[in-house]
């Protein structure tokens, strides 16, 4: 007897639909059973159930607090600085056409970097004494020490440092993005609104921006997500420090988990930071996407 | 202004009613073109574009530079590595760094995991993606709907969240320190990526075509495998080099799950800096070497790939 076909698609979503139960939301699941225990970090350690004792915890932890106003700077820095490059490469290649395709090839190629590769070749560029910046800028005659600027040291400017490479990995994907958005402007809307007298600022903020605004929502939310996530690049650059000035919400987790031993204090957090980026994520896509509504 | 026909825009996306520009009056007239803004965005004049390209070339060498860096390093002799001031090029070349990095123990054995696992990954990934997304596009039910947001939705879940109760567990079912039990932590990171790539393929191919093979007798699964699949092939073949490549590259999961036998290339690169010191020239031959075979594959397989990484984004 054949099957509905309802049937035939929920049997072929079944498999991969009992994975992500399996391995993602059980694991979830197990995490936020965690965050109301206080735990052992030996393995088979007494579990002893404290309700909302972690969560209290953790919001009254200045590294908590500190490490969420961090997670948040740094997400907006890299998708801000990551958008304008982005946007500014995809016009580039737009205006010059197909005879710039090669380039947008080769310009792809840091996509396939692995991030701890970005982070620590970045690291080697920004080191105090022998990191090459320093010594460009120095012999530029912009510094007067090759060292005046501590990128990865001075706290107050390592949170700037360790995004660098992160922009730099992903710049190339908004820009794919965008480009990709842009070869869909009907070009006679484009031509009509020159005949009309528009010139390049009001071009690019009143016609090309509102078209693209859909595509730009999807970049926007995908890359903040990452963004928001990011560990390896800083952990490999500066591991938190100095003074946990660039101590990430990843890092930090990590950190409670294995340094600190306290895995229930770091489920607390783990929950309150997944929360926390699935409201900020509904309200980027209804705010900046606002399907359905006109400007 | 009348000149201007009002054109409402598509957005390549699946809502309508994108904002089209306000100040033009006219008939409405929907349309779908593509690749069309040649003659709009295009630059014409000689020296405009002469312009573009010396901008796009600054933006390629600043873009670009810090890989070479990174090659010519490795080529330096391990004293010229962390020379005060560093040089551009290696005074003196040398292949040093890569018999030392490749030398050392571990490292071969780290390149095996590396592979085992993204395989693993990969196929995980296939052979649970693929059905999934023919189920969601071709059947269109609510399940169908519900299960594609809920896969995006997990795209949310920090890994460094999920990584220590996924590693219990695979102690706990034997496979603690293995690659099946980090290729399955993987399969996680790519398995949702997947479903959407594959069913933006899936949403491409005409629905008459399985009609017609079930008609000829063919089961639904026979269709799908002998007649769906094989027009799919290229978008087969592009979510496997996205899957790979997730893999490849992660190194959250593969701290917190491997300890010595199952330790991926990533785990190894950092463990550098922590076990022997700052051995920067090692590092950046290990560096090197890790990333050149894919940056290679991409560039080969670079139209397709393009084509799916927008996909999702400007499809989506």
């Amino acid at each position: 007897m054949r099957i509905s076909d309802r049937r035939f698609a929920l049997f072929l979503m079944t498999p991969a639909a009992l994975f992500l139960a399996v391995f993602v939301a059980f694991p979830l699941f197990r995490l936020v059973a965690d965050s109301f225990f206080k735990i052992s970090p030996i393995a088979g350690g007494p579990r002893e159930f404290v309700g909302l004792d972690n969560y209290v915890r953790a919001f009254a932890s200045e590294a908590f607090t500190g490490a969420g106003w961090r997670t948040l700077a740094y997400t907006l820095v890299v998708v801000t600085l990551e958008f304008a490059l982005g946007l500014g490469m995809a016009l580039l290649f737009t205006m010059l056409g197909r005879s710039s395709q090669i380039w947008r090839t080769v310009f792809m190629y840091p996509l396939m970097i692995a991030p701890i590769v970005a982070g620590l070749l970045w690291k080697f560029l920004m080191i105090d004494n022998f990191g090459l910046i320093g010594t460009l800028l120095h012999q530029a005659g912009i510094l007067s020490d090759p060292n005046q600027i501590g990128w990865l040291s001075d706290p107050n400017i390592v949170l700037f440092s360790v995004a660098i490479p992160d922009i730099w990995l992903t710049t190339s994907f908004m820009c794919l993005v965008l480009f990709a958005g842009l070869q869909n402007i009907p070009g006679d809307l484009i031509e009509a609104a020159r005949l009309d007298g528009a010139r390049a600022p009001a071009l690019l903020f009143r016609i090309i921006l509102p078209l693209l605004r859909p595509v730009i929502a999807v970049a926007l939310v995908v890359r903040g997500i990452d963004a928001a996530r990011a560990f390896d690049t800083i952990l490999i650059q500066t591991n938190g420090g100095p003074q946990s000035a660039s101590e990430t919400m990843s890092l930090l987790i990590y950190r409670t988990m294995i340094r600190f031993g306290d895995p229930g204090l770091a489920s607390a957090m783990g929950t309150i930071y997944l929360l926390a980026m699935l409201a900020i994520a509904f309200f980027a896509v209804a705010t900046i996407w606002r399907p359905g509504k006109d400007t | 202004m009348s000149t201007a026909e009002r054109t409402t825009y598509d957005g390549g996306t699946r809502h309508k009613a994108a904002p089209a520009p306000s100040a033009q009056t006219g008939t409405v007239q929907p349309r779908k073109r593509r690749g069309v803004n040649r003659e709009g965005l295009e630059a014409g004049r000689r020296g405009t574009r002469t312009l573009l390209w010396i901008l796009l070339a600054a933006a390629m060498v600043l873009y670009g530079f810090p890989f070479l860096y990174l090659l010519f390093t490795s080529f330096k002799t391990p004293i010229d590595t962390i020379a005060v001031p560093p040089t551009i090029l290696p005074r003196e070349w040398t292949l040093e760094n890569y018999a030392n990095a490749l030398g050392r123990n571990g490292v071969p054995a780290s390149f095996i995991n590396s592979i085992q696992t993204a395989v693993i990954s990969t196929l995980l990934s296939l052979v649970l993606a693929v059905p999934a997304a023919y189920g969601i596009t071709r059947y269109k039910t609510l399940s169908g709907r519900i299960f594609i947001m809920a896969a995006l939705v997990t795209r949310m879940v920090p890994p460094v969240a999920i990584g220590i109760p996924l590693a219990s567990m695979m102690a706990s079912m034997g496979l603690a320190d293995t690659p099946i039990a980090l290729s399955i932590a993987h399969t996680t990171i790519s398995l949702p990526l997947s479903i959407w790539l594959m069913s933006s393929f899936f949403e491409a191919v005409p629905k008459d075509l399985e009609e017609a093979a079930t008609v000829d007798g063919c089961s639904r699964l026979g269709a799908l495998w002998r007649v769906v699949i094989p027009v799919v092939s290229g978008g087969v073949a592009v979510t496997a080099i996205f899957a790979f490549l997730a893999s490849w590259n992660e190194f959250l999961f593969a701290l917190l799950m491997t300890a010595i036998r199952s330790q991926t290339t990533p785990v190894v690169i950092a463990n550098f800096q922590t076990q022997f010191g700052l051995d920067w020239g090692s590092m950046t031959a290990l560096a090197a070497v890790y990333s050149i075979p894919v940056i290679l594959l991409t560039l080969l397989l670079q139209r397709k790939i393009v084509a799916g990484m927008t996909l999702g984004a400007v499809k989506g």
